[in-house]
């Protein structure tokens, strides 16, 4: 059966008011590729905050999918773009496209939200492989029964 | 005694934490949430910056950027 996997992820606007200041504007392209960049704009070809935010937090959501805590996220290797129907779309390359085969990944769906100054972004996905389990609690006697226990697959990445 | 480079590093750590004013040098800056996933390209890029090297992302060993005395040891020494 596989494993539901689930990642999360917050950016406050105010973190990419710090990337576009002109001091550390080129650092943004360590962060997205050329063509998250293109679509990442305002109509009048500004950099549009809520989009780059979104995107930023749709990285660091997925990359809690790949099981892989405690790495750097390879932020270029995760690109958020336009999927069908305006939804976004997830294309993984490099050390990100390794990751995910070795967590035996399936399909990632990602959700974005923006408001009050903050992005969210939710992602999905399953795997082949079971969970690790969590060690036998220390004491039994207080705590639920449950059958079976389950992980959160949404420690944070790095760090 | 520390190098001007690592100087440098320790500044603008504190600079992202006002509320800090000191930062030893073997505090875990990961551990600790001094740098988190999006600070850490900033990390990366401020070393490169006061090391004069160039940093390859894909291939850094995370054990480099856990303290300052692990980051002086890797790129300042």
């Amino acid at each position: 059966m596989n494993q539901p996997l689930i990642g999360v992820d917050l950016v406050p606007l105010s973190r990419v008011d710090e990337l576009l200041d002109p001091g550390i504007g080129p650092l943004l392209r360590k962060y997205l590729s050329p063509e998250e960049l293109t679509v990442s704009r305002t109509p009048d070809g500004a950099p549009d905050q809520s989009r780059i935010a979104g995107r930023l937090a749709a990285k660091e959501a997925v990359f809690k999918l790949l099981g892989a805590v405690g790495r750097p996220v390879p932020w270029q290797g995760i690109e958020v773009l336009r999927g069908p129907g305006g939804r976004p779309g997830i294309r993984l390359s490099g050390r990100a496209a390794e990751l995910a085969r070795a967590a035996g990944l399936g399909p990632i769906d990602v959700s974005i939200s923006h408001d009050a100054g903050f992005a969210i972004a939710v992602a999905t996905s399953s795997s082949a492989r079971s969970a690790p389990s969590l060690p036998a609690p220390s004491h039994p006697a207080t705590s639920p029964d449950h059958s079976t226990s389950q992980q959160s697959a949404t420690p944070k990445g790095m760090p | 005694m520390s190098s001007a480079g690592i100087d440098k590093v320790r500044d603008w750590i504190l600079g992202r934490h006002p509320e800090r004013t000191e930062l030893a040098a073997d505090v875990d800056l990961i551990e600790s949430r001094l740098v988190d996933s999006l600070a850490f390209v900033e990390l990366v890029y401020t070393i490169e910056d006061a090391a004069g090297v160039e940093i390859d992302f894909d291939n850094i060993d995370i054990e480099d950027f856990q303290t300052l005395a692990t980051i002086e040891k890797a790129f300042f020494a």
